[in-house]
This record gives C-alpha cells, structure tokens and sequence, in this order.
C-alpha cells in the first residue's frame, strides 16, 4: 500500500462531475476522520446521492480526488474492489434481495471470499452461523430470518439492509436516508443503532429529517449544487442564513 | 442493383453498334424515298456526271464538291460510286448506275435508261486516294446532318476510329457544331488523331490535356493507347494525366459506394425509425416490428390493386394513396396491440420481447395463409424507374426517391415530438410517468398513440420497401435485426443517433463489401456493433446521469 | 469436494425428476430393444429418436433456465451454443464416414470434393478422435461464451441489450454457417452419417443408446444444474438477478458471476447439441435461425424459468405439442407457437411449474398463518402473503 496522503478515512478534494452539462458535484471538498458519525443535509439535487456514487465507484468524477482509508485512489477502483476494500452502502430505497431469506440475505452479505468457485463450494461453518445470528438479533429479525426479504415490512427492509451492511464489516459506511418511510419509534431505534455502529467504525448518513439529525447529535455538512454549504454542529448549520435560504426555508 | 448496373454497362458497349445501325438505315430510307426536291436533285447532276471524267485527282475533287453540296442524295450516290457500280461512256458525259442484272439506270432518279446497254459504259475505278475522299465526305456528310442524333453517333463513331487522315473533316465540323456533347466528343476525337499524327509537340500536349479534361474510363484508356506509342518526351505528361484520371475515378468510386451507402442507410433509417420511437422512447421491444413493416408493404399490394381494378387512370398514384393507408392500417393495428397486449407488460421488457415475437410469428402466418408463401408484384411507378447520371454516378430513381422520403419521415417526425401537443407529452410521459400522469396526461392514450406512431411509421417504410425488395411474408424478418442494430448503436431515446447510426451503418455496410463480399460484410458490421456496444453500452447518443439507470 | 458438492442437499422434486429420467434412460431401450412389435409395452423404432430429441431439447432449456431463470441473462444466442455442439459432434461423424461418401474419398467430405478442396482445412484435424470432438463440444461453445461474455458483462450490457447482441451474434455465425468457404458443408450441413465410435448410427441398438447417453446426461445435468444453484454461488446469481447493483456494492464481481453461469450454460448448449446430432442424422445451419433461440426460451418460460424441472417439462410438452400439431394441422403451428408465447406472458409469467409451486406454497403459508394465529393470539400475521417475483428455487 502506498504510503498515507492523509490521515482521514475518507477524503474528497475538489470533486467535480458534470452530466450533459448539469453540474451535478461541483468542486466538492469534503473529509471524513476514522471513528466518525457524519450526517449530510441539502435539497433534492444537492448531489448527495452522487456525491456516494462516486465513493462507491458507480460514478468516475470528471476532476477531483478521492482517497479511502488515507491511501487508496477510490477513483481507480470498480464498486466490487471498493466494496472488498470495507465501504459499504445503503441505498435510499431499501435494496435487499427479495426473493431471499432474511438469513440467506445476511450469509451473501458476509465478508468471505468472494469469487466464483470460493461460493460455489462455500459450506457454512459455525463460525459464520454465529456472526449471522448475532446480526439477527441486532437488527431484531432473529424471529423472521426464515422469511422471504420480499415479506418484510419496509422499515424492517431498512434494518435488513443495515444488517447486511454490518456483515459486510466494513470500516465506512454510507447510508441514504435509513429512516425514510420509518414510524417515529422505528427512527429513534435507528439513530441508536447508527450511533451503535459508529463506535467501532466511520459512517455517513444522508438523511431529510432533522429530528433524526437532531437524535443523531454529529457533525452536519450541508451540501447544495453539488458543494459545501455549511459544516458544524446542527445548530451551527440550522442557523446559516445560506441554510436556511437554500434548504430549510424560512 | 448489380444486374442493373452490368445491363448498363451491356447497353453502352452496344451503343456504337446501335448508332451504326441506326445511321445506315437512315441512309438507305433517305435514299429509297428521294427526299430532296427535284429541281435540287438536277442541280446535282452536272456534279455527277464530272464524276465520269478526268484522271484520279479530278475526279476525287468532284466528290468533294459533290459533298460540300450536303445534298441527302448524296451519300446515296457515292455509296453507288464505292461499290463500283457508277458507269461512263468512254468519251465522257453522263454517268449511269449499272445495277444487278446489267440494268442501266439514272443514278439520282433510279428510272431505268432507255436505249443505253451497259456495254457501251466503262466502270469509274477507284484507287486509294478516291476512295479515301469518298470515306471522308460521308463521315463529313454525317457529321453536318441536321439531325442531332446522327451526328452525335457519328462523332462517337469518329472518336472510336480516329483516323488522323480525318482531322480536317472534325475541324470542319467542330466549326460548325453548337451542342456542347457532340462537340466535346470531336474535341475527343480531335485530339486523339492529333495524337496519332505527327503534329509537333505543342499541339500534342494541348490535345492530352483536352483528352484528359473528359476524365472518365475512356480518356483512361485513349490515354493508356497514347502511352504506348508516345515519345519519350510525352510519356511523363500522359503517365502524369493518367493518375490523375485514375485518382477522379477513384473518387467516383468512393461517392458510387457512399451513394449507395446513403441509400441502404435511408432503407435503415425507415425500418429503424419506428423502433426508435417504440423502442427508444417508450421502451418497449418490439419484435413484431418488421412485421408492421411487412403488413405496410402488402398494404401498398392491395392499394395498388385496387386502384389498378377501380380507378385505372390513377395508377401513377398509387403509391401516394398506399403511404397515408399504409401508415392507418399498421397504426391502427399497432394501437390494438398495445392495447391488447403490451400494456399489461410495462417494465417487463423482456416479456415484451417474448409477447411480440410470438404476434410476429401470427402475423406472419396470417399473411402466409391470405396471400400465400410467394412474392407479390409491386409495380414501380413511371416517375420511380430508371436512372440519371451524376458525373461518374449512376443514380436510380426509386433510390432517391426512397432518400428523400426517409429523410422526409424524419424530420417530420422531429418536428411532431419537438413542436406538438402530442410530442411534448409523450417526451413528458418518457421521462417521468408517474409525474406525467399527476399533471392530467391520460399516460394510457399517449402509450397507445406513440405505439401507434411508431407502428404507422413501420409500415411507410413498408411502402418504401415494396418499391425495392421481395414483397413476402418474410420481408419484415430481414429487416428486425438490422433495425436494432442501427437503433442500439445510434443510441437509444434520440432520433439523431437513429439518423447517424442508419447512415454510417449503410456506408460502412457499401465500403466492406468490395472487399469482404456482401455476407462477409455484413458479419463483420455484426462484429463490429457488438464490440462497439462493449465500449458505449448505451449507443453512440446515450444519455448521461442517474435519470437513466433503472 | 466435486462429489461432496454434487451430493449435497437437493430438493426432493429434483431428486425425483432426475430418477424419473433415469428410468427412462433404462426402460424405453429395454421397450424398444426386447419387447415384441405389437406388445403395450413396445416402444417402436421411430419414437426412440424422437424422444432422445425431446431430451436434449429439455437439456437446452435447462441450460437457458440456468442464465435466464437463474442470473436474469436473457440469452438469445443458446441455439448458437447448441449448433456449436452439433457441428463438432457432425465433424467427427463425417470423418467416420471415410471412404465410404458418394465420392470416395477417404480423407475429404463428400462436399469438400464437390468443391474441388484438395486437402483437409486445419480446423478439421482432430476430428476423427472422438475424445477430441467430445472436447470440442465443450470447448468451442464455451470458448464463444467466454470471449463474448468477457466483452459484454465487462461493459455491463444486461437486459434487452444483451438480448438483441446475442440475436445479432447467432444471425452472424447462421450467416457465416451458410457460406460454402467456412467448410462446414455449406447450405446443406454436414448428413449421410454412418457409424458413430464403430456402430451403425441407424441400428435400433445404437439408437437406443444413444438414447440412454441422452437420458443420462440430461440426469446428470439436472444434478449439477440443482447443486449449482442452491450452492452459496446460486444465490449470488439470484442476487444478481435481483438486485445486481446490490450485488456488488457487497463486493461480489458481477460480471465473473455471470461470466462463469453463460459459459458452463453455453457448454451444457454444446453436449445437447452434440446428442441431438446423431439422433436426427443432419445438422445445417438452419439451426442457427434466430428464431430456434427464441423458442428455447418459450419452452424454459412455458415450464417455468427460475424451476430446475420446469424447462425440462416445458421443452418435453411444447416440442410433443409441436410433433402433433404440425403432422394434424401443420399451417396453423405458428398461430399456436404464437399464441403460446403471448399467452405465457400474460397468464404464466411463472410456468407450470412456478404456478403449481406458488399455489402450495400460498397453501402452506396460510395452515402456517392459520397455525399461528391458534397457537398465540398475539403475533401479527406476515406483512403480505406470498412469494416473491420472480420465483425462487425453493
């Protein structure tokens, strides 16, 4: 491994990426620290969604670099070798394979190897049986885990997926908008799940509801047109006239 | 297309032959009917009967006068004298034609002479010199005809020949000739005798660079001819004028393959057209397309069957009225298919795939079992058959036709999606469906009619493609794959991608074949698309952005 | 470890499928071969062949259920796959012939001396081994899916796009297959076979085995068709089917995943191939019509996709329909194969099989739901009721 450009887990400088002329990041600089909880806010079209595309390598940006873990050139990498790497993702709407069951859903999602003829003659140890109930029962679906993923209820999608994510193990995660679609209480329990997670690795959440940032109580970065508005503390942020103009109203 | 072009080619290598004929029989009809009036024709007798008298020399002075009178008589009379058939009395006097069977009689009036016996006549002989004068004054003769078509073929005929010993015959005529082609082929002609001639180097010159001016095959190989024999110090300047030629032809060459390039490609666009609009608008796959495009050609069949039963005298018309019903019937059909079928497989492109061809494989039996498995006759009309010449291009009417009315197709429909009500609702309903329908577009009726659409213009192409293919019930199977092709590779949801994929298809499908065959070439354009399809998944015009991905 | 993958757990109905076919492996050439005309039990001389093709059709479809049902490739090119097959086992019948053909040449084809060839082509050595043509069966098509799938999962070509690029390669190979310089026998193929590894390939014997060889692998196939997929890799490729982006935002290579299923689906193409040919004595280049292709799918969705025993059934009903229908009513079989198509579509997305397995499992949920709601009153009922879509092999 090359030698550290930063000391940051993730580090985002001067990213731009345009289409059909829509700028849709536009000179984003943004630095995520090791051990990290981030939430990011901005209007529709801010660039969030984009700005995770481009960590997770589904986007090449047209200028701009993008180091993982201080070192890694994001840029270079496809989404599997960044996946492989320990970023992991969530998507906004919940993506679970729905014609799997829960358990089956948590064993694809194990961090183990990967190739062709490494799955075709994967047997389940016990090791990794333990990993999965342990998951189960931190994401509460220890009761469903035969189901199908297609017969959850949408706010347990969302926890099915954070699941995935976590045996996934991976040292980032990013999630978009985990609570969207959630009751009051499933949010709350989130937060506390997300807040959880972040003790033992970074993570970045997009999210619309302030009372979930609020919940949450990290450091916020609002994004609008695809750069850096704001960054502090919710308060801080709530409370920049640029904020309130571009993103809360007054 | 190839049996066409080597008929052409058979017909100009008969032309001369044709011209000749055509000449002669003009001669002998203007002989047989005594066109001239009387009184002119015994203006010419003194004339003749000098014939009779003097040596050699005197007498090849009087068949030059006689020529210069331009009488149509005249050839008439020589072509007696020619065949040794022209008789005097030794003593001089008036001269007779004696004929089979020792029959006297007057050369210009044909009416037997009384009382005269071929016995007492001594034959007019000819020698060399004589008989040179009489060849020149009946190409000169011809050549000063006032009828245009026979001099044109007996300029033609000089230029083949080119006998220097002519020269001043074709500057004599070229003095008086006043249309441009004839009197570009004497220059021709004039030229390459100069060139056989022991002119001086000055006019050699001149005449390669009048030869070269023609710049076809056949200056290539008068040129080639002069090479052989030329002097040393002309060799370079015709070697020179020769690849200049060669280069002019090969550019020709290179706009005949393009020509034909552009007209495959106007096939292309027409049959891709509609399938960029089900395909590429709606998504949609649509493998019964080429059957709409079969059902638009069996509807220009029975248009024109009806017309030729019912309303005889419209026939050139027919083809007008089959584009507007063409375009009804396959749209009509192509809304109940939507309606019927396609609707209920939105988002499940593959199932659509699977549904259509499985309505392709119906319709194609249903055509099979109305009209049967064979060719139907689809006549072309009088203003669509035959070609024009462009400089060294062989231009078919139906082609260019075809061009135009593919070109015609698409901006016509660049103009109803950019401009109309029902464009910019369809493009609304392409981009966002649901938002559409929230904004009171009736997003089941814009399907249908876009379905519609798409289907009508299928089957336009049909017509089109009656004009220039087999009309069979597997004329739409031909087509499909290609269509994709062009639609896949141009990009798809834009209309330019479609016009520039058709295009550039059709020319790169015209330049392979010269050199991989016509199979070959097309399996190398297959090969070629589906790599390019690994560089550019979406198509040389694909949109950008997270709007596209599923 | 190859065998403990192939015996490990496999649903019963697989199990029961690949017994059934086993049987039939050893019955119908007992029917054919010892029973006397005329008895019930006799199966006649015509129907052996004939069977044996429904066999390797259902060995096509199997292969196309393992792409399509499976990893949601929608190949169009598996009857190209399928030719492949055909053609190397055609190859190595036609050199059997040896001097035997019209001409009598005991090197060349009878079609190679027609066009005045003088020696053999390069890619006809070998041939005459069979173990060499058995490993051309495998290699040739395999070898096509690898380079094309290479190119074409890299650049991430999926849905209908990968569908019209696989029509557009079997339209060229049915192209190039037509012209008489490929050295395949041109327009007529490659027929008049004699014998195939010493015995006559029109003796009853032979053609009972030869059913049986069918029979057999088709068995086999089904085994490792069902390993595969309810191994960890199956559910990648259900992943991928799903929710390909999913997929590799955990780290899996999507495109090796489906690289790896379309070559050994492409190769198990190649073997159905290669014992459809000596059943039917001819292979041209016919079958590389499109069209061919597309019906392999309208078997594999009539059955049902996404079902291992489902494409097997499917294919088996379908070309039995064919058979009747076309010697009853042959104008009207493209209407019926017409109609079938739209009609699978818009009423049996799932097939037979996916539909019969649907309709026990809503059964057995609701006994569960029922079971529950009596055993304790509390415990809210299952959000919706049903299995997902598209089918899941279980």
């Amino acid at each position: 491994m090359d030698a550290k450009i930063t000391n940051s887990i993730l580090y985002l400088d001067n990213v731009s990426v345009s289409f059909d002329g829509f700028r849709a990041l536009n000179a984003l600089s943004f630095v995520v620290e090791p051990g990290e909880l981030r939430a990011i806010i901005g209007p529709n079209g801010a660039g969030k969604t984009t700005m995770m595309d481009i960590i997770t390598g589904k986007t090449r940006p047209d200028q701009g670099e993008v180091y993982f873990d201080g070192a890694v050139d994001l840029t270079r990498k496809d989404e599997a070798e960044i996946a492989q790497l320990g970023i992991g993702r969530k998507f906004q709407k919940p993506t679970v394979f729905e014609s799997h069951t829960v358990w089956d859903n948590l064993e694809l999602a194990l961090n183990r190897k990967r190739g062709v003829f490494s799955t075709l003659f994967y047997r389940l140890t016990a090791e990794d049986k333990a990993r999965i109930e342990e998951i189960l029962a931190t994401v509460r679906l220890t009761a469903r885990k035969d189901d199908y993923a297609a017969n959850l209820s949408h706010g347990q999608k969302q926890w099915l997926e954070i699941g995935m994510l976590l045996a996934q193990e991976p040292k980032l995660l990013l999630v978009d908008e985990p609570v969207a679609g959630m009751t009051d209480a499933e949010t709350s329990e989130t937060a506390l799940l997300l807040k959880d997670i972040a003790k033992t690795r970074s993570v970045v959440v997009v999210e619309h509801d302030m009372g979930f940032i609020r919940d949450l109580g990290v450091k916020v970065t609002c994004l609008a047109e695809g750069s850096v508005l704001a960054e502090g503390s919710i308060d801080f942020v709530s409370n920049d006239p640029k904020v309130i103009e571009n993103y809360l109203g007054r | 297309m190839t049996r066409a072009r080597s008929e052409l080619r058979l017909m100009a290598l008969l032309r001369p032959w044709a011209a000749l004929r055509l000449a002669l029989a003009a001669l002998v009809m203007m002989a047989s009917f005594g066109l001239s009036p009387a009184a002119a024709q015994e203006a010419l007798r003194p004339l003749i009967n000098a014939l009779g008298t003097g040596g050699f020399p005197e007498r090849a002075e009087a068949v030059k006068t006689l020529a210069a009178t331009g009488d149509p008589k005249v050839p008439e009379i020589l072509t007696y004298l020619s065949d040794g058939e022209l008789y005097a009395p030794k003593a001089g006097g008036a001269v007779y034609r004696v004929g089979a069977g020792n029959a006297v009689t007057d050369p210009l009036t044909g009416t037997p002479s009384e009382g005269v016996s071929a016995g007492s006549l001594q034959k007019i002989r000819l020698n060399n010199t004589l008989r040179g004068a009489i060849t020149t004054a009946m190409s000169q003769l011809t050549l000063l005809s006032p009828d245009r078509n026979k001099r044109f073929s007996a300029a033609q005929d000089i230029l083949k020949s080119a006998d220097p010993a002519q020269l001043s015959l074709v500057d004599g005529a070229l003095a008086q000739e006043k249309d441009g082609a004839i009197k570009s082929l004497l220059e021709s002609a004039r030229a390459v005798m100069v060139l056989k001639s022991d002119h001086s180097i000055e006019d050699k010159k001149a005449a390669i660079d009048t030869v070269a001016a023609r710049g076809n095959r056949e200056a290539l190989t008068i040129l080639q001819t002069a090479l052989a024999g030329a002097p040393a110090d002309l060799a370079p300047l015709i070697q020179g004028k020769i690849d200049g030629i060669a280069r002019q032809l090969a550019l020709w060459d290179v706009a005949q393959n393009i020509w034909y390039g552009l007209s495959l490609g106007s096939v292309l666009l027409l049959a891709a057209i509609g399938l960029a609009i089900t395909f590429g608008v709606m998504g949609v796959i649509n493998m019964a397309h080429g059957e709409m495009v079969m059902l638009g050609a069996y509807t220009t069949y029975v248009v024109q069957q009806a017309v030729a039963t019912y309303a005889p005298g419209f026939a050139t018309f027919g083809l007008a009225i089959a584009v507007p019903t063409a375009f009804l019937v396959t749209a009509l059909i192509g809304i109940a298919i939507e309606r019927g079928i396609i609707r209920f497989l939105y988002g499940r492109p593959l199932e659509t795939l699977l549904a259509t061809w499985g309505l392709s494989l119906i319709l194609q039996q249903a055509i099979r079992t109305i009209f049967g498995p064979t060719n139907r006759q689809v006549d072309n009309p009088s203003w669509m058959s035959g070609t024009v010449d462009v400089g060294g291009l062989a231009v078919t009417w139906n082609r260019l036709w075809i061009i135009v009315f593919s070109l015609a197709v698409f901006f016509a429909l660049l103009t109803l999606l950019k401009r109309s009500r029902l464009g910019l609702q369809m493009r609304a309903v392409t981009q966002n469906r649901r938002m559409a329908s929230s904004m009171g577009i009736r997003t089941p009726y814009v399907d249908a009619l876009t379905f519609g659409l798409g289907s009508g213009i299928a089957g336009m192409a049909g017509v089109a493609l009656s004009q220039i293919d087999n009309v069979s019930p597997n004329l739409g199977q031909n087509y499909i794959i290609d269509s994709f092709m062009v639609v896949v590779f141009g990009g798809v949801g834009n209309l330019w991608g479609t016009l520039v994929g058709a295009l550039s298809l059709g020319i790169a499908n015209k330049f392979l074949e010269p050199y991989a065959g016509a199979v070959l070439g097309k399996i190398l354009i297959l090969v070629l698309i589906i790599l390019f399809i690994q560089r550019r998944p979406r198509g040389l015009f694909a949109l950008k952005g997270r709007a596209i991905e599923q | 470890m190859i065998t403990d993958f192939l015996l490990s757990r496999h649903e019963k109905k697989t199990l029961i499928v690949a017994a059934l076919i086993l049987a039939a492996a050893i019955l119908v050439p007992l029917a054919n071969l010892l029973t006397p005309v005329g008895s019930i039990l006799h199966v006649p001389d015509h129907l052996v062949p004939l069977m044996g093709k429904y066999l390797c059709y259902a060995l096509l479809a199997l292969a196309l259920d393992l792409v399509w049902g499976y990893c949601g490739i929608l190949s169009l090119g598996h009857g190209a796959f399928f030719a492949l097959g055909g053609y190397a086992m055609g190859m190595y019948l036609m050199r059997q012939i040896g001097a035997r053909g019209v001409y009598a040449n005991p090197l060349l084809p009878d079609f190679m001396v027609f066009l005045n060839w003088k020696e053999l082509p390069w890619y006809w050595t070998g041939f005459d081994q069979f173990w060499f043509a058995a490993l051309m069966v495998l290699l040739v098509p395999g070898l096509l899916a690898f380079v094309f799938g290479w190119f074409a999962f890299r650049s991430r070509v999926t849905g209908v796009y990968l569908s019209i690029i696989t029509q557009a390669m079997t339209y060229a190979l049915l192209l190039a297959f037509f012209r008489n310089e490929m050295g395949f026998g041109g327009n007529n193929g490659l027929t008049d076979f004699k014998d195939i590894l010493g015995a006559n390939i029109q003796a009853p014997e032979t053609r009972a085995a030869l059913f049986a060889s069918t029979a057999l692998m088709l068995a086999l196939a089904l085994i490792f068709a069902s390993a595969v997929v309810r191994s960890k890799y199956g559910k990648v490729l259900i992943g991928v089917r799903d929710a390909e982006s999913r997929t590799r935002f955990l780290g899996y290579r999507v495109e090796n995943m489906k690289l790896f299923i379309f070559t050994v689906s492409a190769m198990m193409a190649g073997i159905a191939g290669a014992l459809y040919v000596p059943q039917v004595g001819i292979i041209n280049p016919g079958e590389f019509a499109p069209a061919n292709s597309i019906e392999v799918v309208i078997w594999t969705a009539v059955g049902g996709r996404g079902t291992l025993i489902g494409p097997i059934i499917g294919a088996i009903l379908v070309n039995f329909g064919k058979s009747i229908f076309t010697a009853a009513f042959p104008e009207f079989w493209l209407f019926a194969l017409g109609a079938l198509f739209i009609a699978t579509t818009l009423f049996l997305p799932k097939g037979i099989v996916g539909t019969v397995m649907q309709g026990a499992k809503n059964r057995a949920e609701r006994q569960k739901a029922v079971a529950a709601e009596k055993g304790r009153a509390v415990s809210p009922a299952p959000a919706t009721v049903g299995t997902p879509e598209p089918q899941a092999a279980e």
